[in-house]
């Protein structure tokens, strides 16, 4: 189950059994529909088979009874359309051509790129296929790799490099691509005892400054704010593949604790791949509501936008575990969230000096 | 020596007159060198609309400013319309002389309550340019035009003259001119755009004056251009004698004084109205002031001791002395249509209201208001609504706030009417334009400068109800446009989206496109009307079609009845279904079945109406199921109409149809209900106010 990848025609069938559904309602003298799971959090159930979040049963109709989503269902036909053209010709497209592209259908066309890129997700929920089935890239680049491990990336020319995230790179680290499926890229051998994944170009670049993925021989991945899929699904296969325990080190607020949540348990929405992206085995390493107080960061006040971000998470079913709920709640009391980079407060050494080691001792990394 | 004193003293004397304009300037409209632009040519404007309102000639009017030394403000204004022209012996009377003429005395609606007349503009340029003003003067009788340069002597306060003489006054295309006048003055002055500018006063103007054509050149070379929407001249209005309620000591005692009336009870029915004979004997024995008194013999005492009888503080028996309102019939209103056309001459969007209230008095002082409202495309959506002033056609373009007119758009809550307004006060925001008119033979003024309308009461009062009820008829109007929005979407959805979603679907599957009748019906699930109506400019006709769509699972049976402007002396052709009259303005059709799927058109047009007159067809229906786009028959509503129509012709020529079951007890009930309205029962009042 290492690919997520269907076939053409496998990605072929299941788009039309999309398009049969409104065709078939329409023969019936039916309004035609599009049946979804419902993307919100009150729809999402822990699977014990695959050890993260899944979508539940709740299914949503988009049915064509008003303008706006029989609007929606034309263009999820001319999508449909135009990925099976793509597969057909060999090619593949970003959203944000595809919602270019869009201007030409008339009344399918889309308003704003936002709604492209959720129908892709739609049609990715519905056929259970990947959009890397539909041949459909995102904008967003992959994150940085550094540390002691080796893989293989498969060039536009077709041949295969080898790549040490250490040696053969520069201080950007490696690039991960937006595929990182085995066809683009295998992983060969490592010398690291865990990765760490970093919210913040800052930290990741103070780490390898201060040459801790040296030291503490671990695999350095850079976030860069709320994961694409490509970093998450990497870190996935890293940890599966490896068996390397994953450490989180984010800054300290709400917003975090949700970039958490989309690594260790998947995010609400794109849950109908969650085992695809999600490792269950990631650990949190802070920066944690107590850090706060225990290092005595220099912290900000919460907004209110923040205070109900927390409250949202204490009814977000992946948050339901008591160490969460303990977090959540303490840090609501203080009222307080403090950046990864408050550290420096103590010098630029404190945090791989002193912090990690500490937090990393707790976990029995180091 | 002589010499030397005589010209101090008319040094003096010139000082004198010049310094009373540079004191008073504010007050004269010449205070800054934008406003003193604007008030030349209002003064210019004011002078030809009142000489073509007298001679009854369609006005044509144009204005054109020329820059002539922008360093040092040097504008030269010219002024030229159709009127009768001035006699040349007259010229210098009109031009030469402050304060002509008889406007500050009679008692009527006229323009010229501002300002101090065309001599003040006069006075301006010779005071800021040194120039003599220009006049060209072409009465019918004569063959030539008389011209002639004017001054002022500010010694003698006359004219001076220069220049004069006689020429064939040809215009472009070659003809002669056959009456009218121009004005080329010169002074310091500035021309500004914006809010208070020249073309605003002028649009504003126009919108009040529909009867007028108005082309304004203005420095750019830029040429506007405010069409005459009607051949109608304004009524001619007519002087009224002062009512008692209305006049003060100074009057009355100038009144007396001036009088030769043998008996107070002969001069107080000959100089006043609203009093009766019984009234006149019964206010001279509230002022214990003998009946056969001579006018003109009265003491102090005894005017004071009439004006407290006038004003009921001296009673008679206990109770003031009964009077009659003034006549009402000297007031010009411009009337809801022409209110309608001029504010969308100028302003082109829309939805256009108006309403003109019925005339009424105040402190003796007959008045009437009425008020439009523009809503729509073209203006801005966030900004406060234009708010358009005006007193007796003339427009107000100073100190909005303070002038009662405002005060009283700001007393409504236009929130409930689908306007944005802060705290439900002040001059609500949105994309429209709110117009207020005081027709008044007495216009009260916060101040000389006579650009505010002062606090009254009952004005403002009248003003409230004439803006709420106007204000109903737009929140009627935003509903209906939601509703048409809605049905549109509908129409959008059936017609375009699912045919190309089975389209495209059958073309992806590659199976034959599905017959979609099932579907649509299922999604409409409704009767639907759509009404059209579009003026036909080949035909000069408005076309109306009605088209009704049973979009349900069952056969669908109604009557179909529409608004048509029956009133405005339209007449309806080509109406191929027939149909039958159920009361004035509306039009009713019994339609055969409507099976599912069925669509019915029918099509008709009007005459007798000009473009604009007619743009929005109501439709109504009886009959079960709702049909969108109409709105339920209000029976009761109807039989008032039909009733009103019977009391108003004398005969009852409405036929009474057996369909309409209203038991007389239900009429009279509803009598209670229905608003009270200033002038007939319209169609307004269809379609559930609630």
């Amino acid at each position: 189950m290492m690919s997520a990848m269907h076939t053409s025609e496998e990605t072929k069938t299941a788009l039309h059994a999309v398009v049969e559904e409104m065709y078939d309602k329409i023969v019936k003298g039916e309004p035609p529909t599009m049946t979804l799971p419902v993307r919100t959090k009150n729809n999402i159930g822990f699977d014990d088979k695959l050890g993260v979040y899944k979508y539940g049963k709740k299914r949503s109709i988009r049915d064509a009874t008003s303008l706006g989503s029989a609007k929606q269902l034309l263009r999820a036909l001319h999508v449909v359309e135009f990925i099976e053209e793509m597969i057909d010709a060999g090619k593949s497209s970003t959203l944000r051509e595809m919602y270019y592209i869009s201007e030409a259908w008339g009344l399918g066309k889309f308003s704003s790129q936002n709604e492209s890129n959720n129908l892709a997700e739609d049609l990715e929920v519905v056929t259970k296929c990947m959009r890397e089935d539909f041949k459909l890239r995102p904008e967003e680049d992959g994150a940085r790799m550094i540390g002691n491990l080796t893989l293989r990336e498969r060039n536009r020319r077709g041949e295969w490099m080898r790549i040490n995230a250490r040696d053969d790179v520069g201080d950007s680290g490696y690039g991960v691509p937006y595929n990182v499926e085995e066809e683009k890229i295998e992983l060969l051998e490592h010398d690291i005892n865990f990765i760490m994944a970093i919210e913040t170009g800052g930290m990741f670049d103070r780490l390898i400054e201060n040459g801790f993925d040296e030291a503490y021989k671990c695999g350095l991945l850079h976030l860069k704010g709320q994961p694409a899929r490509s970093t998450r699904r990497i870190l996935k296969r890293m940890s599966e593949e490896w068996d390397l325990p994953v450490v989180v080190f984010l800054d300290g607020d709400p917003w975090s604790f949700r970039i958490f949540a989309s690594i260790a348990y998947g995010a609400i929405k794109t849950a109908h791949i969650s085992e695809y992206l999600a490792t269950p085995s990631a650990t949190y390493l802070g920066i944690t509501a107590d850090d706060i107080e225990a290092y005595d960061l220099p912290s900000d006040d919460l907004s209110s936008r923040d205070e109900d971000a927390l409250k949202a998470e204490l009814s977000d079913p992946r948050f339901a575990d008591p160490w969460w709920q303990e977090q959540i709640n303490m840090m609501l009391e203080l009222g307080k969230k403090a950046e990864q980079q408050s550290l420096a407060k103590y010098g630029l050494d404190f945090v791989t000096d002193t912090y990690l080691p500490e937090k990393l001792a707790d976990l029995g990394l180091a | 020596m002589a010499g030397t004193a005589e010209r101090m003293a008319s040094n003096q004397k010139q000082v004198a007159i010049s310094e009373f304009f540079e004191k008073n300037k504010h007050f004269l409209g010449f205070d800054s060198l934008p406003r003193s632009l604007i008030t030349a040519v209002k003064e210019a404007v004011d002078n030809s609309l009142d000489a073509c309102e007298e001679a009854r000639i369609l006005p044509e009017i144009k204005i054109q400013i020329t820059k002539l030394d922008s360093n040092k403000d040097i504008i030269e204004l010219k002024s030229e319309d159709n009127g009768p022209g001035i006699p040349k012996k007259s010229i210098e009377k009109v031009f030469g002389q402050l304060l002509f003429g008889s406007r500050f005395h009679a008692i009527r609606q006229s323009r010229g309550q501002q300002g101090i007349g065309i001599t003040g503009v006069v006075m301006y340029c010779q005071l800021t340019t040194g120039r003599k003003t220009h006049v060209r003067s072409k009465i019918a009788t004569e063959t030539s035009a008389a011209i002639v340069d004017i001054g002022l002597d500010t010694r003698k306060n006359k004219a001076t003259k220069s220049g004069e003489g006689r020429e064939l006054w040809e215009l472009p295309d070659g003809t002669l001119k056959e009456h009218g006048l121009e004005i080329t003055a010169r002074m310091k002055a500035k021309y500004q755009r914006g809010r208070q500018s020249v073309y605003q006063y002028l649009r504003m103007t126009s919108i009040v004056n529909p009867h007028a054509d108005i082309t304004f050149v203005d420095p750019d070379g830029e040429s506007h251009h405010w069409p005459r929407v009607t051949e109608r001249l304004p009524r001619k209005v007519e002087s009224i004698k002062p009512h008692p309620h209305g006049i003060h000591l100074g009057t009355l005692q100038r009144m007396c004084t001036e009088s030769t009336d043998s008996r107070m009870t002969v001069f107080l029915r000959n100089n006043f109205s609203g009093v009766s004979s019984r009234a006149a004997k019964e206010l001279l024995a509230a002022a214990e002031i003998e009946e056969k008194a001579k006018p003109k013999l009265l003491k102090a005492d005894h005017y004071r001791a009439l004006l407290e009888a006038f004003q009921g503080e001296r009673m008679l028996n206990d109770k003031p002395v009964k009077l009659l309102n003034p006549p009402t019939n000297c007031l010009s209103p411009i009337e809801e249509l022409l209110i309608k056309k001029g504010l969308s001459k100028t302003i082109d969007s829309r939805y256009v209201t108006t309403m003109t209230r019925a005339p009424t008095v105040t402190q003796g002082n007959p008045y009437q208001v009425e008020v439009g409202l523009i809503f729509g495309d073209g203006m801005a959506a966030d900004k406060p609504v234009e708010v358009l002033r005006f007193a007796n056609r003339v427009p107000l373009m100073y100190q909005q706030g303070g002038c009662l007119l405002t005060k009283a758009i700001e007393s409504v809550d236009w929130r409930q009417y689908g306007l944005d307004q802060a705290g439900g006060r002040g001059v609500p925001k949105g994309p429209a334009a709110i117009l207020v008119h005081l027709a008044s033979t007495n216009v009260q003024f916060t101040s000389e400068a006579k650009e505010a309308l002062a606090d009254n009461a009952e004005v403002i009062d009248e003003v409230r109800k004439a803006l709420l009820e106007m204000g109903r008829g737009l929140r009627k109007h935003l509903e209906k446009k939601k509703k048409m929005a809605k049905t549109q979407e509908k129409f959008e959805l059936v017609n375009d989206i699912i045919p190309a979603i089975a389209a495209k679907a059958a073309s992806i599957l590659d199976r034959p496109v599905p017959n979609l009748s099932g579907s649509i019906t299922r999604i409409m699930g409704a009767v639907i009307a759509e009404p059209t109506t579009a003026w036909n400019k080949e035909t000069k006709q408005t076309d109306v079609s009605i088209t009704l769509f049973n979009y349900t699972t069952r056969a669908r049976s109604y009557t179909l009845l529409a608004s048509w402007p029956e009133r405005d002396g339209a007449t309806m052709v080509n109406n191929e279904q027939g149909g039958r009259k159920e009361a004035t303005g509306v039009w009713a059709w019994k339609l055969d079945t409507l099976e599912p799927g069925q669509t019915i058109t029918f099509t008709y047009s009007l005459t007798g109406l000009e473009r604009g007159d007619w743009t929005d067809t109501d439709i109504f229906y009886r009959g079960s199921q709702e049909v969108i786009g109409a709105s339920k028959m209000d029976e009761k509503l109807l039989e008032e109409i039909r009733r009103q129509e019977a009391a108003t012709t004398g005969e009852d020529e409405v036929s009474q149809d057996e369909e309409v079951e209203a038991a007389p007890e239900a009429v009279s009930e509803n009598n209670a209900e229905v608003p009270a309205k200033t002038g007939q029962q319209t169609l307004m009042g269809f379609g559930g106010d609630e």
